[in-house]
């Protein structure tokens, strides 16, 4: 069996940091119930089950956590935390080690997850909205440009169907948007 | 004067030791004014230490003591007890809270020696203002109420009883038992539910000090400690359970069906029923909702559901006995009924309102035509009675007064029976065959009809020789308009008209006939008129068609027939020579509206008009005509006889009248309901009973019931000819409907009333225990003490949407699992799929509800152990597969271990995960037709989808219905999710705030049948010992009132939570009840005037109290 390093600390700290987020300390109650892993229509993807990464940042197994692609598979579709027993607030839970991996520089540098959700974002910050055909773009020429020419079919008969833009489009008002996420993303650093 | 104090500093083990530096307080409590002495002791509630108290009391001549150790909580009654002993007031005693408050929740010792100086000053300041106060004594009464029939309620029942005192049972349901009645097996050690509960039963409701109320309520509490007055609302059950044998013969006989509680609505019971063979007590009840409506807004009551209910059954004999027994002429009645039933169905707001009358009506010709009779009757009174008058009155109070065992003679003035029906009802409505069947039918039942016999004087048949006599005279002419004319040939009045045509002695061919009124009279003869050949026939009436008394049908048939009408037109004149040629008429407009309601009409000058007319006939209303020898009798202005509206006497004794000789002209089935009013007087009369006491009683008429997958379906309709057939002759217009439509329409019935009232349970029952016209009653008592035990209610599992119970028929909840493995239960305990098939998987989904935030915070405690249980008896009953699907194992009772491991042993499949779901949409082959639980099994890390026949949820416990108004009646508290609160978790967990007041079982938390057998034993020692004392001694520390500083402003009644402060309104001041005072001080604080005060609250005792702690913080 794999003998795990268990970092008490830094998982200490990161765990208070998690139990910060409005009703975060719940996760002291789970349950171990597994009732977000069954719910979960990512977790048959996932390295560790939803469960097993609550178990694992109590227990400071931080490589399980951040190493593996659970949270960045994490649909945010909700089902976890609406059916929790224990009220852990599932999807914010994952956003919040989404964040932390990434300030802290846990991630694996293969993590090809976290690449999609960079170029997700930055595109959002460009446009407003998303750009699906800029983002495919950018996201395959940073990891893996050959894939690329697999996805074209897919691209084609979508085009066909009038199901993708070619060119972006910018929303009204993308000023205001980025006044907003700078003022959450300010607040959110405490500042 | 100075006070010698005395301090004694506890250090509880090291409790309080570790973290308060207890030499220190002690130096410092010495230089506290007034302290005589001042010691420390490991442990100052032990004996040595409260002889070291009652040594210093005596020896040193303290006379007030300090503590400072625990709680008050905990041991101020062992200081109090240990000053008593010692011959000092227990009042002149203060404790100080140094463990609790301080020594538990500090960690810095230095602080924390600090804040005891400040606890032990605060208390060495105060007590030296304390006075003594003097305990108070209430007597304790003997008797116990005990809320709640459970398991829990039974044991503490029979320990009290057993005793010798008094128990006052009360359950809501209609047998005692509670759901223990309803388990088949009892975890862990498997034996039936039934077995070991009933004898417990059967034990209560035998015992001779056992008072039983079951299917009833507490209503009120008044009162307090030692003296409750409590109201208990008995509903009825309508069955004297004295006199039931349970024989059951009434059930086979009820038509009516509802689902059945007691099996978790998993089956059917009658209206007439029990929860289960061996319910206590053994007696049948009825289901009733309240009142039919149909038969709420009949004039006469009839039980139309009840021969609604029969005739669905195909029983038409007993429905027609039915509507026998309530009219005499049912053939009459199903055809001329104007059926205000009908406007009152509840059927009717789901599509149209059931045909009653109709249904009625196939009832009596069924039962003609197959020469079936109604039961017959028997001469059961003494008494004889004389009816004046063979109209419908007349012969419902022979009816009814036959029915009941009178010999009864009617005189009739007429050739024939009948009256109006003969006489004024046109034949196409009604035809004399079917007046002549009823009426022969009711000279067969035994009533003596004697017509062409008029009666001058009722007193002459008195003094004949009958006991009583009801007059029905009716109202035998029509009125005139007294206009110009009206006397001349050609001219008639409605009924003389009618009459005629009746026994066709007129014909109107070729005339053209004028009918002056607007209600049903002048219809029946505009199309009388019709039928007798008249060329033209106008309706003239002087408002509009909004006004016309008539109804709608009526209007809509005669002009479907051809008559003409004329509004807002008032004849004047009739004018001719000898005979009526022509009629001169007004125009009307509509003035303001009048004591009917209507609108005036005024006739408008000038325009006059003629119209002509070889026939005029004035249907304008019809009069009583009373001559003779009856001048006897009181009349009213108008012309008719004074009767009392409720029992109809006249000022003649003996004599009764009523109908339309006393009410003026009405309706057939009101002129059936003056009779049987009147039969019910001469019964009274005749059998020397007050004619008055509880008459109409008032039955609240059934609520609307549920239409909830009602099918919507068109009410039948009656066969009628067509218009063009009608006017040739008077053929009946309306025909009666076949059988099959009949039981369709019954069908269509939605049973309001719950049970029918088809009487066929009475005529079954040898015992005669029927009242079916019981009504509520409520009882007052008074006990000594209260034990609450209502148990709990299942958590309801379609609250959690994706166990799709509700949704999928084989989504059973624990109680309906219990149901289905008992023997008594809707399969006869086989384990069967809603499909009727033997299940090959089965799941248990532990924690429904129970442990979830979203739901119940706590754990049920039961679950696991019933899961296991049901997993048990499932694998026995049917060899499936079995998964338990569970978070933790929590089998923690006695033999509850062994019970788990021998499950471990018997193949079950145990998944460590909660169910996710539970779909019916498979993703893989061998998913087809079953339903999949979803889950993570947690030990392997792997989600799991496990098909199934059926899933049983194991659902937690919540407290039961109406625990809320307990709450408020009982001035309880309450815990998580409801719960009753009891005094302390764990020293006091059957005592509740309340005095006298204890719990037991499920009401105080969840817990299993052992846990609730303890509480119910535990709560009738707390009882018992409250009783056997005879004495409670109440808390001095009450508060009370300067009268005179009283403004009477009533804040402190609205914000006391105890009820305990009453108002005396002669002195305009709030009194304190102090028995039910509990010194919580909310009154003094409200108080604006300062008229409230506290004992041992007083103000210069809380300032020194202050100051006290101020002092200390100087000090420091």
């Amino acid at each position: 069996m794999e003998v795990t390093t268990v970092n008490e600390d830094l998982g200490r700290a990161l765990l208070e940091r998690v139990m910060s987020i409005p009703n975060g300390h719940k996760i002291k109650a789970c349950q171990q119930c597994g009732a977000c892993s069954a719910s979960c229509p990512s977790s048959y993807a996932m390295e560790y089950s939803p469960r097993e990464i609550i178990a694992a940042l109590r227990a400071g197994v931080l490589n399980r956590v951040f190493e593996s692609s659970t949270v960045w598979l994490c649909a945010s579709c909700y089902l976890c935390t609406v059916r929790c027993p224990a009220g852990i607030p599932f999807t914010d839970v994952m956003y919040e080690l989404k964040a932390m991996g990434i300030e802290k520089g846990l991630y694996k540098k293969d993590q090809h997850n976290i690449k999609m959700a960079r170029t997700f974002t930055r595109t959002v910050e460009k446009y407003g909205r998303n750009a699906e055909v800029e983002m495919i773009l950018k996201y395959y020429l940073t990891t893996n440009p050959l894939k690329l020419l697999g996805q074209t079919s897919l691209a084609l008969k979508l085009l066909m169907k009038g199901r993708l833009d070619l060119f972006p489009h910018r929303i009204k008002g993308l000023a205001e948007l980025k006044k907003m996420v700078a003022a959450v993303e300010g607040g959110s650093n405490g500042s | 004067m100075s006070e010698k104090i005395g301090v004694y500093l506890c250090h509880c083990g090291t409790n309080i030791s570790q973290t308060v530096d207890i030499a220190e307080v002690a130096r410092f409590a010495e230089t506290l004014p007034n302290v005589a002495v001042v010691r420390e002791y490991k442990y100052m509630c032990s004996n040595p230490g409260q002889e070291m108290i009652k040594k210093d009391i005596r020896e040193l001549g303290l006379d007030r003591v300090v503590v400072s150790s625990c709680s008050p909580l905990l041991h101020e009654e062992t200081f109090r007890a240990a000053c008593d002993d010692a011959g000092l007031n227990r009042f002149l005693f203060q404790m100080s809270n140094v463990r609790e408050q301080c020594s538990w929740v500090h960690s810095d010792r230095k602080k924390a020696t600090e804040k005891a100086k400040k606890l032990v000053a605060a208390a060495v300041m105060r007590v030296a203002k304390h006075e003594p106060l003097e305990v108070r004594k209430v007597p304790v009464r003997n008797e116990t109420l005990i809320i709640g029939g459970g398991i829990a309620g039974i044991e503490a029942a029979l320990k009290i009883a057993e005793s010798g005192k008094k128990v006052y049972l009360v359950e809501r349901d209609s047998t005692i038992g509670g759901h223990m009645a309803k388990f088949d097996k009892t975890f862990p050690t498997l034996d039936c539910a039934a077995c070991i509960l009933t004898p417990k039963m059967v034990q209560v409701a035998d015992h001779p000090n056992v008072e039983l109320y079951t299917y009833s309520e507490v209503e009120e509490v008044s009162g307090y400690v030692g003296n409750f007055k409590v109201k208990v609302r008995k509903r009825p059950r309508y069955v004297d359970v004295v006199k039931c044998t349970a024989c059951g013969e009434c059930v086979e006989v009820c038509p009516i069906e509802f689902k059945n509680e007691f099996d978790e609505n998993m089956s059917t019971r009658k209206a007439i029923f029990r929860a289960f063979p061996q319910a206590v007590p053994n007696a049948f009840l009825i289901d009733k909702k309240g009142k039919a409506p149909c038969r709420a807004e009949c004039p006469a009551g009839v039980h139309a559901q009840g021969y609604i209910a029969l005739i669905a059954q195909r029983r038409y004999a007993d429905a027609f006995d039915l509507i026998m027994s309530d009219l005499p002429l049912p053939s009459v009645c199903g055809r001329v009924c104007y059926h205000p039933c009908e406007e009152r169905c509840e059927r009717g707001s789901l599509d149209e309102p059931v045909a009653i009358n109709t249904l009625k009506r196939f009832a009596s010709d069924w039962a003609a035509e197959n020469g079936v009779e109604p039961a017959p009757r028997k001469r059961t009174k003494e008494g004889k009675v004389a009816v004046v008058g063979g109209g419908p009155a007349g012969l419902a109070c022979a009816n009814e007064l036959s029915k009941r065992g009178y010999a009864v003679t009617v005189f009739e003035a007429n050739e024939k029976p009948g009256g109006m029906l003969r006489y004024a009802i046109p034949e196409y409505r009604l035809p004399a065959s079917v007046l002549d069947r009823d009426i022969e039918r009711l000279e067969k039942l035994g009533i003596e009809i004697r017509t062409s016999s008029p009666v001058d004087d009722p007193e002459a048949l008195l003094r004949e020789g009958y006991g009583g006599v009801f007059l029905a005279l009716g109202a035998q002419k029509s009125s005139s308009m007294g206009i110009e004319g009206e006397d001349k040939e050609g001219v008639m009045g409605m009924l003389e008209f009618l009459r005629a045509a009746k026994e066709k002695k007129l014909t109107c061919i070729g005339w053209k006939v004028a009918v002056v009124g607007g209600g049903n009279s002048a219809m029946d003869a505009a199309r009388t008129a019709v039928r007798l050949g008249a060329e033209s026939v106008q309706v003239l009436y002087r408002r509009s068609r909004a006004e016309m008394p008539a109804h709608d049908w009526e209007v809509e048939e005669a002009e479907r027939e051809g008559v003409l009408f004329k509004f807002l037109v008032s004849p004047v004149a009739v004018l001719g020579d000898g005979k009526a040629e022509k009629v001169k008429c007004v125009r009307m407009r509509l003035g303001e509206p009048d004591e009917s309601g209507r609108r005036r009409p005024e006739p408008i000058e000038g325009s006059e008009f003629t119209l002509d007319a070889d026939l005029i006939v004035m249907a304008i209303g019809q009069q009583t005509d009373i001559a003779g020898g009856m001048e006897k009798l009181k009349r009213s202005k108008w012309g008719t006889i004074e009767a009392d509206p409720v029992t109809l006497e006249t000022n003649l004794k003996g004599v009764f009248a009523g109908g339309d000789a006393v009410t003026g002209a009405a309706t057939v089935v009101e002129a059936f309901a003056a009779g049987k009013r009147a039969a019910e007087s001469l019964d009274r009369y005749l059998s020397g009973k007050d004619l008055r006491e509880g008459r109409d009683k008032e039955i609240p008429v059934a609520p609307s019931p549920s239409t909830e997958g009602v099918k919507k379906e068109p009410r039948v309709r009656e066969p009628v000819i067509p218009s063009i057939d009608r006017v040739g002759g008077f053929r009946e217009i309306t025909g009666t409907i076949a059988e099959e439509d009949a039981v369709r329409e019954a069908l269509r019935c939605l049973r309001c009333g719950g049970c029918s009232e088809c009487m066929e349970c009475v005529k079954k029952c040898e015992p005669e225990a029927i009242i079916h016209d019981q009504l509520e009653e409520t009882v007052e008592i008074e006990v000594g003490t209260i034990i609450v035990a209502t148990g709990y209610r299942l958590f309801d599992s379609s609250r959690i949407p994706q166990y799709g119970y509700g949704r999928f028929p084989d989504v059973y909840n624990g109680l309906e699992f219990e149901r289905l493995c008992h023997a008594g239960g809707p399969t006869g305990g086989k384990i069967l799929t809603s499909k009727g098939e033997k299940p090959e998987a089965i799941a248990i989904l532990h924690c429904v509800g129970s442990r979830d935030e979203n739901y119940l915070d706590y754990c049920s405690r039961v679950c696991c152990m019933y899961s296991l249980k049901f997993a048990h008896l499932a694998k026995e009953k049917t060899g499936a597969k079995v998964y338990n699907f569970y978070i933790d194992i929590r089998a923690f009772g006695k033999g509850y271990e062994e019970f788990y491991k021998r499950l471990l042993n018997e193949d079950i499949y145990f998944i460590r995960g909660k169910a996710s779901e539970v779909t019916a949409v498979p993703e893989y082959p061998e998913e087809e037709g079953k339903l999949v639980v979803v889950c993570e099994d947690t030990l392997l890390g792997i989600n799991r989808r496990v098909p199934v026949d059926m899933v049983i949820l194991s659902a937690g416990m919540e407290p039961a219905e109406g625990a809320d108004e307990l709450t408020r009646m009982l001035s309880l508290s309450c815990t998580y999710g409801g719960f009753f609160m009891e005094k302390h978790p764990k020293l006091a967990p059957v005592d509740t705030p309340t005095d006298g007041i204890f719990l037991a079982g499920a009401c105080q938390g969840p817990k299993d049948i052992p846990d609730a057998v303890s509480q119910g034993a535990a709560a009738a020692a707390g009882a018992l010992s409250l009783m056997d004392k005879g004495v409670f001694v109440l808390e001095p520390v009450t508060a009370d009132r300067v009268e005179e500083l009283c403004s009477g402003c009533k804040v402190c009644i609205a914000n006391c939570p105890y009820s305990a402060i009453e108002f005396d309104a002669e002195k305009n001041v709030s009194v304190v009840v102090k028995e039910l005072c509990k010194g919580c001080g909310t009154c003094v604080a409200s108080c604006p005037s300062g008229a409230a005060f506290q004992e041992n609250f007083a103000d210069d005792q809380i300032v020194n109290e202050i100051e006290g702690i101020l002092l200390a913080a100087k000090g420091a």
